[in-house]
């Protein structure tokens, strides 16, 4: 198994709603890893529903043999509709980064005591404002992975992001995606939960 | 020279695989999770300057004995399926076991564990080990392919059919796949123990694993994230072996330990395979759930509890309840699948439940199965189903001199692939009730493969038609109508028609009546709905707040908004085709659908 050292094996769960790019979203994270020498699995769930219906696309990078999760694993959720980060946040481990693509300013309160006991780093960005403002509000994906990479988690830094996704379109819709990765780069998006180290 | 590599799917890596090993000729039936092994074959085929024969078929058996025919002149061929289609193929598939082939044969039968999207979780395996079929069971997208290339050459040498099971967790897999040119894959067949330096066989462990496909992948990343990895061996099964033979190492090997669990998917096959002697766990012991399958959790809440009662793990993982707890409080969407925002298919089930509310709906397989919750569909058994089942249904009922309505719908796609002796038999028989083709011009549910109808071969290239109405004039049916469901008026007063003409006195010459509901899928005309005339807000702003649309219509752009009391529409899902306006008791167009009603009962 090839693995760089130094880095730490990721696990990483996309969650959104049919059309709406989830599992380009992590093709371009696997395109990215896999560029970067390191190994990496993803597994797509497709519901009985083309559009409209929850799909979950699983990213594990580093030395697995299966691309499934399991519960309370997963190092980052994004959440690419807010209602999928609730009917995910189990997968998410105890410390975990999840971003969620929403116009809100806060999530719904009741979920904000296990925020701090399971010391969750969550960040809140109006993915679909900025993607409308680069053109299409299909390009939601595209700002979401753009503000992930702004963390520079494991290979996923904004460079080779950018550079996978250059490679990954073309014509018109190269141009809006690259427009949305970056408007989701330069987003400071809203941090709700400081845990303490 | 750098070894090339690309990021693809299982069930491109299956077609790579079929491809590099030298296969003539391809057929298949679309199913999920199967769709993609063609497309991936016409790829492939076309980057490799291969004049590969790639085709959809009718059906599985189609499929299958078109491939057949290919091997037993002497080529290389290859038939991909869902497990259900398996079913379809049975009959030639049993009988070709006994016929010598010389070419090759690989049949790529995708089981779909949970089930995701079938009626059953039929394991492929059972069936194959069962008629000592060679079967392979691969684990990742990377050894799809190497076990593809392998069964080719397999059955070619061996003179016998081959089956390749996939799951949809190793189908719809992503990983980098080396890349070989035509013929010279290097296939490692990996099968047999795995054991740990520390552990001398059958000593120093009294716990260990059999696992064969995706459950082994998953159980060697569950014994590395608690730490067994050099505790716990596992014997990977790639070839399962058949009822009737014993593999000696793998016997060898269960008998080395006190405890060995077995993980497979989905049915207990290997399990069923070795002797017992109290030590084996699995499906039937209950420490594997009997059926469904096995996730990251089942797997590791398995293995937890046997490391545990063996003194391996002190400490085993217990869920964060409060998670639960606080989602408990939390309201967000559940997302059943729905019939898409302006299927053709929810007008007319709309259409069939407002006009018969009390008829029977037999119904059947593909996107259209949807409509059972619309309370437009009652049965689901198998493809070509929904005919037959009127058949018997009207049967019945005539006997004790009942008629009620009878509302069977089927697609167009499913018309082709298992309707044609169904329907024959009905109108032979004089059978009367009314079927509703449901023509959308493509097989939707698996990805917009073209049907006999649709004058398209399955590289794009122009192919001749078939028309469904053809079809059915020349069974000699005489009710036959043409329908756009999104003309709702007209489907409810075709609908009404039909059941007059099925009720008409006099034995010989009713039969049953089969109005083609005709409107393109959807998905496959990508129309601009800013061009479209009906605006949303139409709905909106008559709306009283009856939730009669929600109930009855379930447009997945429709919801509503709590603090107004009344409907809101999903700007972003909304195609505004407009036929939610039928279904609202207060407009003027449900008043007229209404008033149809009225006239006709």
């Amino acid at each position: 198994m090839r693995r760089k050292k130094g880095h730490q094996d990721l696990q990483i769960v996309c969650a959104g709603i049919g059309g709406r790019g989830v599992l380009l979203a992590s093709t371009i994270l696997i395109e990215t890893a896999i560029s970067r020498g390191f190994h990496c699995l993803t597994s797509d769930e497709y519901g009985m529903s083309q559009r409209g219906g929850s799909v979950i696309s699983m990213v594990k990078v580093g030395d697995f043999n299966s691309p499934l999760i399991g519960r309370e694993e997963a190092d980052v959720l994004l959440s690419f509709e807010e209602s999928e980060f609730y009917r995910n946040i189990h997968f998410l481990k105890r410390g975990g980064l999840a971003i969620v693509n929403t116009e809100k300013t806060s999530l719904q309160k009741e979920i904000e005591g296990i925020l701090s006991t399971r010391q969750l780093k969550i960040f809140l960005v109006d993915c679909d404002r900025l993607a409308f403002a680069c053109g299409t509000i299909k390009a939601s994906n595209m700002v979401l992975l753009g503000f992930f990479s702004r963390q520079s988690v494991g290979p996923f830094t904004y460079e080779k992001m950018r550079e996978t996704v250059t490679a990954d379109s073309k014509g018109r819709s190269n141009e809006v995606n690259i427009k949305a990765l970056d408007a989701g780069y330069k987003e400071h998006g809203l941090l709700l939960n400081t845990p303490s180290p | 020279m750098k070894r090339q590599r690309e990021v693809m799917i299982g069930n491109f890596a299956i077609a790579r695989g079929l491809v590099e090993a030298g296969i003539e000729l391809a057929a298949a039936y679309p199913g999920t999770p199967s769709s993609e092994i063609i497309p991936g074959v016409i790829t492939f085929s076309r980057r490799e300057n291969r004049d590969i024969h790639a085709e959809w078929s009718t059906n599985e058996r189609c499929a299958f004995e078109v491939a057949y025919g290919a091997s037993y002149i002497g080529k290389k061929a290859a038939c991909m399926m869902k497990q259900v289609g398996l079913n379809v193929a049975f009959p030639s598939l049993i009988h070709s076991l006994e016929k010598p082939i010389r070419g090759g044969l690989v049949i790529i039968s995708c089981d779909d564990p949970g089930p995701q999207s079938s009626q059953t979780e039929q394991d492929t395996r059972l069936i194959a080990t069962l008629f000592n079929i060679p079967v392979f069971d691969p684990a990742s997208p990377k050894e799809a392919a190497d076990l593809a290339y392998y069964s080719v050459n397999y059955s070619y040498e061996h003179k016998t059919p081959v089956i390749l099971r996939s799951t949809h967790r190793v189908s719809h897999a992503r990983e980098d796949v080396p890349i070989y040119p035509i013929g010279k894959r290097r296939v490692k067949f990996s099968e047999g123990p795995e054991h740990p330096a520390e552990i001398k066989p059958g000593e120093d462990s009294p716990l260990a694993i059999v696992a064969s496909g995706m459950s082994y992948s998953i159980a060697r990343d569950v014994i590395k994230g608690l730490g067994l990895e050099k505790r716990i061996p596992i014997y990977k099964v790639t070839k399962i072996p058949g009822v009737k033979s014993t593999d000696p190492n793998l016997t060898d090997f269960v008998n080395g330990y006190k405890r060995v669990l077995v993980l497979e998917e989905t049915d207990s096959v290997i399990e069923a395979i070795l002797k017992d002697g109290g030590k084996i766990s699995g499906r039937r012991d209950g420490v594997i759930p009997r059926e469904g399958e096995i996730t990251y959790d089942v797997a590791r809440y398995a293995i937890e509890g046997l490391a545990k009662r063996y003194g391996l793990l002190k400490k085993t993982f217990s869920p964060d309840e409060n998670i639960e707890r606080a989602l408990k409080g939390i309201s967000f969407p559940h997302r059943p699948p729905k019939l898409c925002a302006g299927c053709p298919h929810r007008a007319s089930f709309y259409a069939m439940n407002f006009t018969y509310r009390d008829a029977l709906f037999p119904g059947d397989i593909g996107c259209y199965t949807l409509g059972t919750t619309m309370g437009a569909v009652d049965t689901c058994l198998d493809m070509g189903g929904g005919i037959t089942l009127a058949s018997g249904f009207y049967d019945a009922f005539s006997q004790d001199g009942l008629y009620p309505p009878i509302l069977a719908s089927i697609g167009d796609s499913t018309f082709f692939h298992a309707c044609l002796e169904p329907l024959y038999d009905a109108v032979k028989k004089r059978k009367r009730f009314i079927l509703v083709i449901m023509d959308n011009g493509t097989t939707a549910m698996t990805g917009m493969q073209p049907t006999p109808q649709s004058g398209m071969a399955a590289n794009g290239t122009p192919a001749n038609s078939i028309p469904i109405e053809g079809v059915l004039t020349g069974f000699g049916i005489d009710f036959i109508r043409v329908v756009d469901p999104y003309d709702m008026p007209g489907m409810v007063k075709t609908l009404i028609e039909a059941y007059e003409y099925i009720k008409k006195p006099g034995k010989e010459s009713i039969g049953p009546a089969v109005i083609i509901g005709r409107h393109p899928c959807i998905l496959a005309i990508k129309e601009d709905p800013s061009k479209k005339a009906f605006h949303p807000l139409e709905l909106e702003e008559g709306c009283i707040g009856c939730k009669h649309c929600i109930r009855k219509f379930e447009c997945p752009a429709i919801l509503f908004d709590e603090e107004k009391k009344r409907i809101k529409i999903d700007m972003g899902l909304c195609v505004r085709c407009g036929i939610c306006l039928y279904a609202c008791p207060s407009h003027s167009k449900g008043k007229e659908l209404s008033a149809l009603l009225k006239k006709g009962g």
